[in-house]
């Protein structure tokens, strides 16, 4: 509690000088009376004179002394000192990533971190509020603008951790957006700062300042990052990356299972900072093989991992074309492809294919499915404008999961189509005279290339195969992918052909049922483990499997960051806010006084 | 007289008389029916004649009827002995309008009425004792003598209301006013036991001031005591005077009750009321006069 007025406080001396009055005797006037006796023997002292007598109990003079004590008290302006550090409008977010769950500090970071908030839901002023923001995968605003205390507390305590990134420019982007234009507000970021980057355009000036309190103290931590099961001629083998982050060295087991069945168990031993990569034996009927460090340490999450030893679904694709060998060279690349090449005049039906891919050809109706046509003959419903002379080739958005590891610097077009006017979906990869390659997701994920890649040098550039892999999985996911996914991170799930009903089975058990006709996203991938697809096609339940693991050396690395680099504030009052969070009580204490000197008033009047 | 009085007044009392519930014996005679037989115009009874009895009551119209000698018998009218009783302590010299001067006046006035009706009138005037206003007062041509020694005794002294016992005691049967506050130390209740016992009716008159009635002040004061001049420190607020006033209710009350007890009238009077309207209405009111 601080005083606006302290000065004041020597008005406390009236309290001595009012007991001081009660110490004086009264000069009473002498009233004759016909008889004493009919007169209460009562008496009371209120006026001074001397001499001194001795000081008598009275309800008038404790009531005074209050009344005296109150306006002492209101006329040093007290104010409150609850809530001076908070502004009017206190913005959580609070980290829910994966990183959160170490338990280096006790119970938990997580835990920590809500101790701390719950400290500053302590300091809030009756007219402060609060926004909590659970900064996870995906940020999720869990109370907005609340200024009761208990509701956010109920609120912060049942926030529990995910295992997915923390992706603070969203959570940032988010809380933005809750305040309003001349707000007093600020940010309180509750983090062990293993978060993603910041990115450009969250990085403009917030309307609040960020105030980073780091939650965690240790960087120890031995974490399995990669688990890849690899189909080798002879046999299939699992590689398994694991680095110790830590300082110190570690000694350990490492259990390694197949379909839960222990194989075998290495006593390993990494030094600080020491990485290690193994290949271990995948038996052949195994389905899911796993690896894990015991005893565990400060971070659970990535002790375990898993990995599917399942030889992926074969998918049939029918390439029809005059001769394209760079074609054929890049779909063989697929194992889980049988490619049928067939002649344009042998064409008939894409029936029993997954994929179809037209190259110079079209045929007389499109399969309904997945396809890809190259150079459309002119005439056809997919060819383009006449063939137009192209400069340098770009990619639409650099970004694009399909151009991933695709250089196109050194690709070049002779000519092509002119796409300018095609509306079959997406520009892929452009020029500055005319789209190339158009993708689209509905009704089924079909490409579309407007040149002939023999008038490209495309298929002699390494670009090529990445391009056709990233197309082909696109279009047609491989039953097994051939990576782990992360925690929250969508699957796209293609249903096979002719697949009456798709249904996930997590981790825990738990189903989730998918529509089955066309490709579906599948974002329920919160817990880490083997996910299991399965299919009913023509009766039979056909099965798949992805899984999800950690597998991010960023949230293993564990260690706290110190300084965080957020953007800048355009919030400059700052400085006002501690001082007007400061709740001024005087008007209650003279209120307060009133109402005592009025009972006094009472009180005197009833003879008290 | 013309100070006690206004000549005014003495002119309507006039037309008033003490009146009693029970016919009186006196000594003398007067105005009064009396229980004794005596001469009047009021017919009592007949009794038969002997020898000695004075001839002129025979009712000659019996003896020819009855030929026998009858005496017509007829009320004696004598005077009614009133008893003033005038509390002149130290309390009644107290109050606007003063208590004694209103005392002393209320007194020559039921006293006038009395004398001119030819009754006759004894005086005491009391304080801590009885104090005799001189010999019985009878007729109009007494009342400046009357009005005089009312005016002569000074009022001062504690109220002992117990030595009125003895002096009340000895009185014939008749009238007794007593007018006092009855706000002494001691109890009225002896005085007004022994009226009942000396078979006198009349009335207890108590006389208050209004600052008596209402206390007009507030505040911190010393207190000191009219009659025994004892001192006390009192602070006098809306509480405390509700308790006095409450004592003194409790007070008229008692004094009430014991007169009724003993078949005497009581009225309260504040020395605020006018002189004739205390006794043309408010003891006519009481039917003490009539």
């Amino acid at each position: 509690m601080n005083f606006l007025a302290p000065a004041a406080a020597v008005l406390g001396l009236t309290l001595p000088a009012i007991v001081a009055l009660y110490f004086l005797r009264i000069r009473r006037p002498t009233r004759i009376v016909p008889a004493l006796n009919l007169w209460p023997d009562q008496i009371r002292d209120r006026q001074a004179n001397v001499p001194w007598q001795r000081l008598r109990f009275s309800w008038l003079l404790l009531l005074q002394l209050l009344a005296a004590a109150l306006l002492v008290a209101a006329a040093v302006q007290p104010v409150l000192s609850a809530g001076t550090s908070l502004a009017r409008h206190s913005v959580v977010l609070l980290d829910v990533s994966a990183s959160m769950q170490a338990r280096d500090v006790q119970p938990s970071r997580l835990d920590e971190a809500k101790r701390q908030v719950g400290e500053i839901i302590d300091q809030m002023g009756p007219l402060d509020r609060m926004t909590l923001i659970a900064v996870g995968s995906v940020p999720r605003v869990v109370t907005s603008v609340v200024g009761d205390r208990e509701s956010l507390r109920r609120a912060v305590s049942a926030t529990g951790a995910g295992n997915g990134p923390a992706d603070l420019s969203a959570a940032l982007t988010l809380a933005s957006g809750l305040i309003r234009p001349g707000d007093d507000a600020h940010a309180y970021l509750f983090s062990d700062g293993i978060v993603g980057p910041i990115r450009t355009d969250s990085a403009n000036a917030l309307p609040f300042q960020v105030d980073y309190r780091r939650i965690g103290v240790s960087g120890e931590n031995v974490g399995l990052t990669s688990l890849v099961v690899r189909t080798g001629a002879q046999s299939r083998a699992a590689h398994l990356h694991l680095q110790n982050f830590g300082q110190q060295a570690r000694s350990f087991s490492l259990e390694w299972r197949a379909d839960g069945k222990l194989v075998d168990v290495l006593k390993l031993t990494l030094a600080g900072g020491q990485a290690q990569d193994l290949v271990l034996p995948v038996p052949t009927d195994a389905t899911l093989v796993s690896a894990h460090i015991d005893p565990g340490d400060v971070f659970a999450l990535d002790d375990t991992v898993v990995a599917v030893a399942r030889a992926p679904r074969a998918f049939r694709v029918l390439l029809v074309t005059s001769g394209n060998v760079f074609l054929q060279q890049a779909l063989s690349l697929r194992s889980d492809f049988e490619v049928d090449v067939v002649a344009p005049p042998d064409y008939k039906s894409s029936a029993q294919y997954a994929l179809s891919i037209f190259d110079r050809y079209s045929p007389t109706t499109f399969p309904s499915g997945p396809f890809i046509v190259i150079a459309s003959p002119a005439g056809s419903p997919l060819a383009g404008g006449p063939p137009i002379g192209i400069g340098r080739v770009r990619a639409t958005d650099a970004g694009d999961p399909l151009l991933t590891n695709v250089d196109l610097q050194d690709v070049h077009i002779a000519r092509s189509q002119d796409l300018n006017a095609s509306k079959f979906g997406r520009t892929l990869i452009t020029s500055l005279q005319t789209p190339l390659v158009l993708v689209r997701d509905e009704p089924f994920r079909q490409a579309l290339f407007g040149f002939d890649l023999h008038d490209s040098d495309l298929p002699l550039r390494v670009a090529f195969p990445i391009l056709v892999q990233n197309l082909s999985e696109w279009i047609l996911p491989p039953s097994v992918p051939s990576h782990s996914f992360h925690p929250d991170e969508a699957v796209t799930i293609v249903p096979a052909t002719g697949a009456t009903s798709v249904t996930v089975v997590r981790p825990d058990g738990s189903r989730r049922s998918l529509a089955g006709s066309s490709v579906a996203t599948f974002r329920d991938t919160g817990l880490m483990g083997l996910y299991t697809v399965e299919q009913a096609v023509s009766g039979k339940v056909e099965k798949s499997w992805f899984t999800v693991n950690l597998f991010s050396e960023q949230t293993s690395q564990l260690k706290p960051i110190e300084r965080l680099t957020l953007p800048p504030s355009t919030n400059t009052t700052a400085a006002h806010a501690a001082r007007r969070s400061e709740l001024e009580i005087w008007p209650w204490i003279a209120l307060v006084a009133l109402s005592v000197v009025v009972v006094e008033w009472l009180a005197f009047h009833r003879g008290l | 007289m013309a100070a006690l009085l206004d000549p005014q007044l003495l002119r309507r009392l006039e037309a008033l008389a003490l009146r009693v519930r029970r016919a009186v014996s006196g000594q003398i005679g007067g105005e009064r029916r009396s229980t004794a037989r005596g001469r009047s115009v009021e017919f009592a009874d007949f009794r038969s004649y002997s020898p000695g009895d004075d001839f002129r009551l025979i009712d000659w119209n019996a003896y020819a009827r009855l030929d026998r000698f009858m005496l017509r018998l007829f009320v004696a009218e004598q005077e009614l002995p009133l008893s003033i009783f005038v509390d002149l302590s130290g309390s009644m010299d107290w109050g606007r309008p003063n208590k004694a001067l209103t005392a002393r006046r209320l007194a020559g006035a039921i006293a006038y009425v009395a004398l001119t009706s030819l009754d006759r009138v004894r005086l005491t005037v009391f304080a801590d004792g009885p104090t005799s206003g001189g010999a019985p007062y009878r007729g109009r041509h007494a009342v400046a003598d009357l009005f005089s020694r009312l005016q002569s005794f000074p009022a001062g002294g504690p109220t002992d209301y117990s030595r009125l016992v003895w002096p009340i005691g000895k009185q014939r049967p008749g009238m007794t006013v007593l007018i006092s506050d009855g706000l002494g130390e001691s109890s009225i209740d002896p005085a007004i036991a022994a009226l009942g016992r000396a078979r006198q009716e009349g009335a207890v008159l108590q006389l208050l001031a209004p600052q008596e009635i209402a206390p007009d002040w507030t505040g911190d004061a010393r207190l000191k005591d009219s009659e025994t001049g004892l001192e006390r420190e009192f602070t006098s607020t809306p509480v405390t005077q509700a308790a006095y006033l409450e004592k003194l209710a409790a007070r008229t009350q008692e004094i009430e009750r014991a007169a009724h007890r003993r078949g005497l009238r009581f009225a309260r009077l504040s020395t605020d009321q006018p002189i004739d309207d205390m006794v043309l209405r408010t003891l006519r009111q009481l039917s003490l006069l009539s």
